[in-house]
């Protein structure tokens, strides 16, 4: 859950398509991502993604590779510099390797692809990747989790399981919005099959296949869902839950998809997301005022909503003078999301009370 | 020091003409540099005897740039003319535009960019930032448009005179269009049309070069035909573009023609 309005989230749909890619290909642990280009595009990406993981508490060091081409590589062509890559990233032993391109060996037309479909005795797989072509972050995510995606077969029998496809893996509460999915499952007796992409190794991927949804990240990643379900044949959710009624709607859904009724789970649910707001009545009547996260940015379309909804269920009044909420970006998941934007919402109520 | 460039279609004749051309001014007894700026790398090849001398791209691929002497790149061909070619990548791979770019500050480096005449012969099309490298500041200041009367030639050197117009909009910008160089294929009115498109684009005919068959057979011997048939007419005719070129002193901006303006030039001009 991030509804903190930092750069982070509004470069998604900005931001480098080569940085989304890395965002997802850094995640198979047992991997190594080869940069093809000049050295400059590892070091920025890896400096980005060290420092996120440790502002994340995760010490984990992305494995990266840079196939470092200077200006002959790009007179003569970076194929070469590519090939040695390769090699040496074989002979350190990955699970697999991905090969991201950059604006410049794609400007020149290297056949990166082409040079992938050696067989080296390992997995390697494109992802393309160069920004200049006007990708953004999000484009890097989708190319990324679609590549990933070719080292899983089709499977002969699917589990009452679920993916988590997609999760915004540089943001501070990945792992908490994923627990929150899961606790939301467990009441359909559905489990995680597997974490598409989030800290797994290269042999998980074979499991990809075998859950009966996909529960997409977010809408952005509509064109993933429906190429997984198209090369792999499972159905997807497009969205993590959000709001009061969106995580009641998103529990029917899940358990159309998979054959379940979820009347009983709802009915839990809704006993549970009253029994969190029995926690907030001390704010009853407060009055607060919803404002855009940042000078920078346009809040989340459905988060008006999803507050809106909050304020009534507490009996909050909406008024310029109120209480300034930044509207979250993105959406908080789930109730236990509801739960933490609801402290926040307390700690700026009081503020302004106090004057 | 003068530094002329030869720009136009391919095939029209630009190293023929180049390599006539330096070997007529040095004649006159200048030290003249050719530089061949085409992957094809064939520009100097009659004033070196047939001999396919080592491109500075091949140079830096093989040993890289920093052990590069000028004596490695700058072979003495016909009359001690200076012969240098850029060479490029392997055809299919990699990029020639910018080859060029790396070609000429290795030639700056080295100090080797001098002599009375350089002479840049430069592939047909100026395909993008890096063809376009020998107009730019500091380079050649006089670009020839090499053209015969076929529309497709015609076309290509107005596409090259949009070049140097963009090009001399540039603040420091000293390039300028030295003139237009028709190389006859023996079109019937060719001299008058190629004369009217050079006045259309705000320049003049410098030089008719007409087609004769003493050009072919020096070539087979491997020679320009300054050397080959050095009493012959075309030889005269390549001495006196020598002159005309090394006195040149009017040069303009061009005025390319617009798509329209083109077709019904050539309208006005070819029987149909």
């Amino acid at each position: 859950m991030n509804s903190n309005p930092s750069p982070l989230n509004s470069s998604r749909y900005e931001g480098c398509t080569l940085t989304g890619a890395l965002s997802v290909t850094t995640e198979v642990r047992d991997a190594i991502s080869i940069i093809h280009g000049p050295a400059g595009c590892t070091h920025h990406n890896f400096s980005l993604l060290h420092a996120t993981h440790l502002s994340n508490d995760r010490l984990e060091v992305p494995r990266l590779l840079s196939t470092r081409l200077t200006e002959n590589g790009i007179i003569f062509g970076g194929e070469d510099a590519l090939e040695e890559s390769l090699a040496r990233a074989v002979s350190l032993a990955p699970a697999s390797v991905f090969v991201l391109s950059t604006c410049i060996v794609e400007t020149i037309g290297d056949d990166v692809a082409a040079i992938c479909a050696k067989d080296r005795g390992v997995p390697v797989i494109p992802v393309p990747t160069a920004g200049f072509l006007g990708g953004v972050f999000e484009t890097g995510v989708r190319n990324a989790l679609s590549s990933v995606a070719s080292l899983a077969r089709p499977a002969t029998e699917t589990t009452l399981s679920a993916n988590l496809v997609g999760e915004k893996n540089l943001e501070y509460g990945a792992d908490e919005n994923a627990t929150e999915i899961e606790r939301l499952l467990s009441r359909l007796g559905i489990t995680i099959n597997l974490r598409f992409v989030r800290g797994i190794e290269t042999r998980d991927i074979g499991r990809l296949s075998s859950a009966a949804v996909n529960i997409l990240r977010e809408p952005a990643l509509r064109p993933v869902g429906e190429d997984l379900d198209r090369r792999l044949g499972t159905p997807c959710v497009d969205s993590f839950p959000a709001g009061l009624t969106g995580t009641c709607l998103f529990l029917e859904e899940v358990g159309r998809i998979c054959g379940i009724d979820a009347t009983a789970a709802v009915e839990e649910e809704r006993a549970h997301q009253a029994a969190m707001l029995s926690r907030f009545d001390d704010i009853a009547g407060s009055r607060v005022c919803f404002q855009s996260p940042h000078p920078m940015l346009r809040g989340d379309p459905g988060a008006v909503a999803i507050c809106t909804e909050c304020a009534e269920a507490l009996d909050l009044t909406v008024d310029p003078d109120g209480a300034a909420i930044p509207l979250p970006y993105p959406a908080p998941v789930g109730t236990a999301g509801l739960r933490r934007m609801l402290h926040r919402w307390r700690v700026l109520i009081r503020e302004k009370q106090r004057g | 020091m003068k530094q002329i460039a030869l720009y136009g279609k391919g095939g029209i004749g630009k190293s023929t003409t180049a390599a006539n051309l330096s070997a007529a001014l040095a004649g006159e007894g200048l030290d003249i540099l050719q530089i061949g700026c085409d992957p094809k790398h064939d520009s100097t090849r009659m004033l070196m005897h047939g001999t396919w001398i080592p491109t500075v791209l091949d140079l830096i691929r093989e040993r890289g740039d920093e052990t590069i002497t000028a004596d490695d790149v700058v072979y003495r061909g016909f009359r001690g003319v200076r012969c240098v070619e850029a060479g490029g990548p392997e055809p299919g791979i990699g990029c020639a535009g910018r080859g060029i770019i790396a070609t000429f500050q290795l030639l700056e480096r080295l100090d080797a960019l001098k002599g009375d005449v350089i002479v840049y012969d430069v592939l047909g099309d100026v395909v993008c930032g890096g063809f376009a490298m020998p107009m730019r500041e500091g380079y050649a200041q006089e670009v020839y448009l090499v053209t015969s009367g076929e529309l497709m030639s015609i076309y290509a050197a107005n596409n090259i005179a949009k070049a140097i117009a963009r090009l001399s909009r540039r603040v420091r910008s000293r390039c300028t269009l030295g003139g237009v160089i028709c190389n006859a294929k023996n079109i019937e009115g060719e001299q008058e049309l190629v004369e009217e498109f050079a006045r259309r684009i705000n320049s003049r005919l410098i030089a008719y070069i007409p087609r004769d068959r003493v050009v072919q057979i020096a070539e087979l011997q491997k020679q320009t035909v300054v050397e080959y048939a050095p009493e012959s007419d075309q030889a005269a005719v390549y001495q006196e573009l020598a002159r005309t070129v090394y006195g040149n002193e009017t040069t303009s901006i061009p005025t390319p023609l617009e798509m329209d303006e083109l077709e019904s030039f050539a309208l006005e001009f070819v029987q149909v």
